[in-house]
């Protein structure tokens, strides 16, 4: 039986980044993809902040599909009838800094993965991995039904519903309160009516995040995505607030897209797809432990994702990692030594890139968004602050200092505030 | 027994409904972003009645594809399933070819394989279902054939084929070579095993081309089509909904036997 220098278990962002790195380097690769091809099976918002994936593929969007660029970047305060927004513009003319890309994964990964067999590896669709082979503590490869696939080493790309990671005792099944839950929709528009609506030129592209009444207050969001041709529209919310509260995630969605400031965006869309999926949030807390005797674990299923408020990015940390790993694989065939110890070289290099770096400047955010004050208490007070200061009733107006003192008044405690920023400063 | 399996790709089954879409002015179904075809599930039970009659016999089946795009991904998945060789038949003059030129060039790819006991096909393709080429493809052979079949099986240098009709089977016994095409009566295919799916994507397929066959372009694609579509677009149904009352029931009925009336046939 043929024996592989490396089996990857997924093909999405980490392990087409992991795959590709590997069989450049002349490795003899094994991807395993569960869905019946690479891209099948995932749930994406989304925009792809892209600087590792332009170090792997460089200047990827001249030939992979990307739907838009983004141009346009808004974040709204929704309260049942009102939004407030921040809406940034920035056309990137100058060519200074990259922009983001709005991407839909299953067409995406597809390119992925074929860059991956253009490099030499071989992507088996339709085939779920279920078990290890092992021998004493090592793992020696991967088992699909009754079939063995023997390989010096395995890298675990498999996402965030990883059983395989807790069957290799790198971690533990992971918790509610670590993991948010999105679900979304494309809707199909006419692309002049979404360059309309969205004021974008040519493939200028707009993401459009919105945050409280859109999850009645509970911790999360809700995000509009221009496609091409369509939008993707959907809420992401802490799962164990979903539990506590007993709501449904789709039931948010309903109420998101029904919002008036939403609904204007949105209207005539036709319903293209479903889907929901979990994302995990905890950052560096929820980490399992990176690698063992013949493994190593990245992207989503290792919970290499950052979450900020104000950021969510876990493509871009899965591309870098899948790179790590990778490379660590090399190494590890060169000394032909596949053990622990040798494949440590992986966690130091997630240290020296900004993987390890980011998520360990923000291990305080995930803690901090958990304040259901900022998806309740602030957005209210701040339509109604704009709602006071706009709108006319007759009566003479008042020192705008005045407004802002009055409409805090009841609201929250100067000890909150206070507490709340410092711990904003902390997070962020 | 030497077998030769026709194969061609279609639009996913499970795909949603909402991403299927045609382009009435080219009469051309658009291509679904995003969604790979996949084997015509009627071909791959033709795999499947090849894979059966060589694990009884032994031989050699060749999978073959008249597809353009995604022709590599369906080759691959019937060699995942066990087929031997595969052959893709590719080549800008072969396409529009209608039901017949399909035929036409799939029997002089027959004839070029040269050895060949049994040349399976789906009973359909489940895009048109139109269920004509493998019969065509006989008729260009000058061998027998029988379409429908839900099981097959060779004994003594015989074919004997158990063909679906409207409230049962009937039986036919034939020499060989034979084509035979193949309903979902039968069964199901199988689920390539991983080595199989492993060994399917190292597997070199040849093209044959146009030129490869010694064809004239002018007997295939476009203007050897013996029908033409006229027009292509998608049904959208439409109802409305009115409720009809009246004082008491009696009338209530009453004003809806006169709107049954006037409905127009």
């Amino acid at each position: 039986m043929e024996n592989f220098d490396a089996i990857v278990v997924g093909a999405g962002p980490a392990g087409c980044a992991a795959a590709y790195t590997m069989a450049k380097a002349g490795l003899n690769v094994l991807v395993l993809e569960r869905g019946k091809y690479a891209g099948a099976k995932n749930t994406w918002g989304g925009a792809l902040f892209g600087s590792a994936m332009n170090e792997v593929f460089p200047e990827f969007w001249k030939e992979a599909p990307v739907e838009r660029s983004v141009s346009r970047h808004a974040i709204s305060f929704l309260t049942k009838d009102a939004c407030l927004s921040v809406d940034y513009k920035d056309s990137h003319s100058d060519g200074s800094s990259t922009p983001g890309f709005i991407i839909l994964r299953a067409k995406f990964d597809q390119w992925m993965a074929g860059k991956v067999e253009k490099a030499g590896a071989i992507i088996a669709a339709g085939l779920e991995v279920d078990d290890f082979i092992r021998e004493g503590k090592a793992i020696r490869g991967v088992k699909v039904g009754g079939e063995e696939f023997p390989a010096n080493v395995v890298i675990l790309a498999d996402g965030v519903n990883s059983l395989l990671a807790v069957k290799a005792g790198l971690r533990g099944e992971f918790k509610a309160k670590d993991l948010k839950q999105g679900v979304k929709e494309v809707l199909r528009l006419p692309r002049e009516v979404i360059e309309d609506r969205f004021n974008l030129r040519g493939t200028d592209g707009a993401v459009m995040e919105f945050v409280g009444h859109c999850t009645l207050g509970l911790p999360g969001g809700g995000f509009i995505y221009t496609n091409l041709d369509s939008l993707s529209v959907g809420v992401v919310v802490q799962l164990s607030a979903l539990l506590e509260k007993r709501v449904k995630a789709s039931e948010l969605l309903e109420e998101f897209k029904a919002h008036p400031a939403v609904q204007s965006l949105i209207r005539g869309g036709e319903l293209l797809e479903y889907s929901a999926h979990l994302i995990p949030v905890s950052g560096i807390s929820m980490m399992p432990k990176l690698f063992a005797d013949g493994i190593m674990i990245t992207g989503d299923a290792a919970a290499m994702v950052l979450g900020t408020g104000l950021i969510l990015e876990g493509a871009n940390f899965a591309v870098a990692a899948g790179v790590a790993a990778g490379n660590a694989a090399i190494r590890a065939r060169e000394k032909n030594d596949y053990s622990s110890a040798a494949l440590q070289s992986y966690e130091q290099a997630l240290k020296d890139t900004f993987v390890l770096k980011d998520l360990n400047t923000f291990r305080e955010a995930p803690h901090f968004l958990e304040n259901e004050r900022i998806y309740n208490a602030y957005p209210q007070w701040a339509c109604d602050l704009m709602s006071r200061i706009f709108c006319s009733n007759g009566k003479p107006r008042k020192n705008t200092f005045q407004v802002v003192r009055e409409s805090m008044k009841g609201r929250f405690n100067i000890m909150q505030l206070f507490s709340d920023f410092m711990r904003a400063r902390r997070a962020m | 027994m030497e077998i030769i399996v026709c194969i061609k790709p279609v639009l996913d089954p499970d795909m949603p409904p909402a991403k299927f879409s045609v382009d009435s002015k080219t009469n051309r179904v658009i291509p679904p972003e995003g969604m790979p075809l996949v084997i015509n599930p009627y071909d791959a039970l033709a795999v499947e009645a090849a894979l059966k009659i060589k694990e009884a016999k032994g031989g050699k089946i060749t999978a073959v594809t008249l597809a353009g795009s995604f022709a590599t991904e369906i080759l691959r998945k019937a060699v995942a399933m066990g087929a031997d060789e595969a052959i893709n038949i590719n080549d800008p003059a072969f396409e529009d070819s209608d039901t017949f030129s399909t035929a036409f060039i799939l029997a002089e790819v027959v004839k070029k394989i040269g050895k060949y006991d049994l040349v399976l096909c789906g009973r359909q393709a489940a895009d048109w279902d139109n269920g004509v080429v493998g019969s065509v493809i006989a008729e260009y052979l000058n061998i027998p054939s029988v379409i429908r079949a839900k099981g097959i099986v060779v004994t003594n240098g015989k074919l004997r084929v158990e063909r679906v009709v409207a409230n049962g089977f009937e039986i036919y016994e034939m020499g060989l070579p034979a084509v035979v095409t193949l309903s979902s009566e039968m069964g199901q295919a199988r689920i390539p095993t991983g080595w199989g799916i492993i060994n399917a994507v190292k597997k070199k397929i040849p093209v044959w081309t146009c030129s490869d066959l010694g064809l004239d372009p002018v007997r295939v694609g476009k203007t050897a089509a013996r029908n033409s579509l006229v027009k292509l677009y998608t049904f959208s149904p439409s109802r409305s909904c009115e409720m009809i009352t009246g004082k008491d029931d009696k009338e209530a009925a009453g004003k809806l036997a006169e709107k049954i009336m006037d409905i127009k046939p």
